[in-house]
C-alpha cells in the first residue's frame, strides 16, 4: 500500500514573548516527530494536553507554519508549499474539528456549509453542487430536509456530521480528525465513531485521528504514535501498544484509563507529579522527571526512536531490542 | 443497615423562561448512606448536575426553584431551610468540588486566604489556628510544599494541583457528604488517576460519603458502590455497581454501556442509542426514553412507568419489568 502521508523530523517553535525591547523566549511544541499514514489506514496520535498532537495535525493541514522538516503528501513535500500549492494541498487534505459549536458558521445554511469547499476548489455550477451536497447529506445519515436550516438548530452529534460532510465533499485522501468526538455524549460519540469507520471503508480514506481518549483511539486505529512533550515516545501497530506498551510512559497512560468494568479495578501505576511547562522541558529524555525507572543516562541523553521488534518503535533508554 | 446521610424524594425543579416554566428534574429518588460513594451518571441534559445543585439550592441569580419534593440530610429538612441556614451548612456539613477548579477558585486571592476562609467560618479557628490546618490539609491531599504554596495564587497552580486545592477546601471541615460534579474531566488522564486515587483514601480515612457526578462509565466503574442512571430528569435504574454493569436492567443503561468502548475488547463495530436526548420544553409523553427505545412498546408511549424493585440490588422504571417475573436480563 502506498503511503499518503510521511512526515519526517517535523519541527514547530512558537515564539510565546519578546516584544521590541523584550527577551525572545519559544516554546518547542512540536520536536522532531516523524511518521507515515497508509492508504486507507488511521493513525492515531494519543496523549496529554500539551504534547503538541494537535499542532502536529494543524501543520499537516499548514494552518500553522512549519519551522523545520518534511511533510509529504502524495509523494510531494508540502512543508514550505505556499500559495496555490496550498489550496491544492487543502483538497486532498480536510479537517475535522473538535467542537462543532464554533468550527460551523452560526450565519450559512447546511448546504452553503457543506458547499462552500466545492465553490473554492471546483469550478462546478450552483446545480452540481447542490447534487453533491445532498448526495453528501445522505451519506453522513442525514436528509434533503436539513439543507436548508442552520446549524444552530442541530445537536452537537448532527452538527459534527455536518463537519464531516463538509471535510468529505471535495473528495480528499486524508482527514485530519482532531478529537472528533470528545465534546459528545458516549450514545452520540459512538454514532459518530461508527460513521467514520463506515466513510473510511466506503471511500479508502486515511485518518490521522487526534485524541487524548486511549478507549477510542483503540477502537478506531490500525497504528498508533503515543506523544509526550512533543515527541512521540512509542509508535506501532494498535495490537502491538495496547497489549504490550514498552514505553513506561504509554504503560502509565494506559494503566491510568479507568475501564468501564467494575470486575476489572485493579491497581494503577499512578505517575506521579505533573507534566512539565514545555517552555523549559527537562534535559535528556522529557519524561524522566516522572518516570519511575529513570536512570543517570536519562537524564542526560536524549532517547533515539529504536525498531525494538517487527511491530513498534521506542524512544526510550531502558528499552533494548532482543 | 447503614446510616442514610441524604435522602431524596420526589424532587422537582424548574426553571422559568419568558413567564413558562420549564420543568427539568420530575421526580428524582434517591439515597447516599455513610461513608458511600454514589454515582450520579447521564447524559448531558439529564438533570445530574442540576440534582447537586438543587441540594446545595445553589440558584443565585437564576430562576432556578424546587417546586417539590424533600431532601433530607442527616435529619434536616433542606428544602425548608432559610438562606442564612443553608450558608451554615455548606462547606461545613455538605461541600462540593466542581469540574473546572479555575473558575471555582478566586484569581486574586492568594489560595492560603481562599482555604482559610471557609476553616474560620465555619470551625471559628483564630488565624494562626487555621493556617495550620490549611497547611495540614494541602498535605493531606499530597501537595509536599504547602507552606509555599499558601501564598501563591490560582493561575500559578496546573489544574490537577487546583483540583487538590479545592478537595482540600471541600474537606477541610470534615463534611459529612461531598458532592463532585465531574471532578476530573477537565484533566488529563495520568492527574485523574492521582485525584480518583486521593478522593479514595480520603473517603476511608474520614468515613465521607460521596455524591459523583459524572457522565464517564469509566470513572464509575472504578469508583463507586451504588449507581443511580438518570434520563430526561428522571431516574431510570439504580443499582449496585457490579449489577448494573454486568446486567444492566433499563434499555437505556444497557445502551449506555455497550456504547463505551472498552480497551482490549476489539469491536468491529459500537452499539448507539438512535436518536438524542429529547429538549425539557418538548418531552414526549410516557417514557422519556421510548422514542429511543429499541424494545418501547405501545404502553410506553402512552404512560410512565414506576420505580420497580427489580431485586435486592436493583431498581429500575421500565414497563418490560411490571407484572413479568422479573428474571435478569443478559443483553
Amino acid at each position: 500500500m502506498n503511503n499518503i502521508l510521511v512526515v519526517e523530523n517535523l519541527k514547530k517553535k512558537f515564539q510565546i514573548s519578546g516584544g521590541l525591547f523584550e527577551k525572545k523566549e519559544f516554546v518547542n511544541a512540536v520536536m522532531d516527530v516523524s511518521f507515515h499514514i497508509k492508504e486507507g489506514e488511521t493513525f492515531s496520535l494519543v496523549g496529554e494536553s500539551g504534547c503538541g498532537k494537535s499542532t502536529t495535525g494543524r501543520l499537516i493541514t499548514r494552518l500553522v507554519d512549519v519551522t523545520e522538516g518534511k511533510i509529504v503528501v502524495n509523494g510531494k513535500d508540502v512543508a514550505q508549499a505556499k500559495n496555490s500549492e496550498l489550496t491544492h494541498l487543502r483538497e486532498s487534505v480536510q479537517m475535522i474539528f473538535q467542537d462543532p459549536y464554533a468550527s460551523l458558521n452560526p450565519r450559512m445554511k447546511v448546504k452553503d456549509l457543506i458547499a462552500e469547499p466545492l465553490v473554492i476548489h471546483t469550478k462546478l455550477s450552483k446545480e452540481e453542487r447542490d447534487k453533491l451536497v445532498y448526495e453528501m447529506l445522505e451519506i453522513v445519515g442525514l436528509n434533503a430536509e436539513h439543507a436548508n436550516r442552520y446549524a444552530h438548530e442541530f445537536s452537537g452529534g448532527q452538527r459534527q456530521r455536518i463537519g464531516i460532510a463538509r471535510a468529505l465533499i471535495t473528495k480528499p485522501k486524508l482527514i485530519i480528525a482532531d478529537e472528533p468526538v470528545s465534546a459528545l455524549d458516549v450514545s452520540i460519540q459512538s454514532q459518530i465513531l461508527n460513521l467514520l469507520k463506515k466513510l473510511q471503508k466506503e471511500f479508502n480514506l486515511s485518518y490521522l485521528f487526534i485524541s487524548h481518549d486511549l478507549s477510542v483511539v483503540e477502537y478506531i486505529s490500525h497504528r498508533v504514535g503515543v506523544m509526550y512533550l512533543g515527541t512521540i515516545v512509542e509508535q506501532g501497530d494498535k495490537e502491538a501498544i495496547f497489549k504490550n506498551p514498552l514505553h513506561p510512559y504509554t504503560k502509565a497512560l494506559l494503566s491510568s484509563v479507568p475501564i468501564a468494568d467494575p470486575t476489572m479495578r485493579k491497581e494503577k501505576m499512578v505517575l506521579k507529579g505533573d507534566i512539565p511547562n514545555p517552555k523549559n522541558p527537562p534535559s535528556g529524555c522529557t519524561f524522566h522527571t516522572r518516570c519511575p525507572l529513570a536512570t543517570d543516562i536519562c537524564k542526560q541523553q536524549i532517547p533515539k526512536m529504536k525498531q525494538i521488534n517487527d511491530k513498534q518503535q521506542v524512544a526510550c533508554h531502558l528499552v533494548n531490542e532482543n | 443497615m447503614s446510616q442514610t446521610v441524604l435522602e431524596i424524594n420526589q424532587l422537582e425543579t424548574s426553571f422559568t423562561r419568558d413567564k413558562q416554566k420549564i420543568k427539568i428534574l420530575r421526580g428524582v429518588n434517591f439515597s447516599v448512606n455513610k461513608g458511600e460513594v454514589v454515582g450520579l451518571v447521564g447524559e448531558s441534559g439529564s438533570g445530574k448536575s442540576l440534582t447537586s445543585l438543587s441540594i446545595m439550592q445553589l440558584f443565585h441569580d437564576t430562576t432556578g426553584k424546587i417546586d417539590k419534593g424533600t431532601i433530607k440530610f442527616n435529619d434536616q429538612e433542606l428544602t425548608k431551610m432559610t438562606e442564612s441556614q443553608m450558608r451554615k451548612l455548606r462547606g461545613k456539613q455538605i461541600s462540593m468540588i466542581f469540574q473546572e477548579p479555575m473558575t471555582s477558585l478566586n484569581p486574586v486571592l492568594k489560595i492560603g486566604r481562599q482555604l482559610m476562609e471557609s476553616i474560620r467560618l465555619h470551625l471559628n479557628y483564630d488565624k494562626e489556628q487555621s493556617r495550620k490546618h490549611a497547611i495540614e490539609m494541602l498535605k493531606k491531599v499530597g501537595i509536599g510544599r504547602a507552606e509555599e504554596l499558601m501564598d501563591e495564587y490560582p493561575h500559578q497552580l496546573s489544574g490537577g494541583m487546583r483540583q487538590r486545592v479545592m478537595i482540600a477546601m471541600a474537606m477541610s471541615c470534615n463534611p459529612s457528604l461531598l458532592i463532585a460534579d465531574e471532578p476530573t474531566t477537565a484533566l488529563d488522564v495520568t492527574i485523574q488517576a492521582q485525584i480518583l486515587e486521593l478522593m479514595k483514601g480520603l473517603k476511608q480515612d474520614h468515613e465521607t460519603a460521596i455524591l459523583l457526578i459524572t457522565h464517564d462509565l469509566g470513572v464509575v466503574a472504578e469508583m463507586c458502590d451504588r449507581v443511580v442512571v438518570m434520563y430526561a430528569g428522571e431516574v431510570v435504574e439504580e443499582a449496585d455497581v457490579f449489577e448494573l454493569f454486568a446486567n444492566p436492567k433499563h434499555p437505556y443503561t444497557s445502551g449506555l454501556i455497550r456504547s463505551v468502548p472498552k480497551i482490549g475488547e476489539n469491536k468491529e463495530e459500537l452499539d448507539s442509542i438512535k436518536g438524542q436526548v429529547p429538549s425539557p420544553s418538548n418531552m414526549p409523553t410516557g417514557c422519556k426514553f421510548a422514542p429511543r427505545c429499541e424494545k418501547a412498546m405501545a404502553i410506553c408511549n402512552e404512560a410512565a412507568p414506576p420505580m420497580l424493585n427489580i431485586n435486592q440490588n436493583s431498581k429500575c422504571s421500565c414497563w418490560l419489568y411490571e407484572k413479568k417475573d422479573v428474571t435478569v436480563h443478559n443483553e
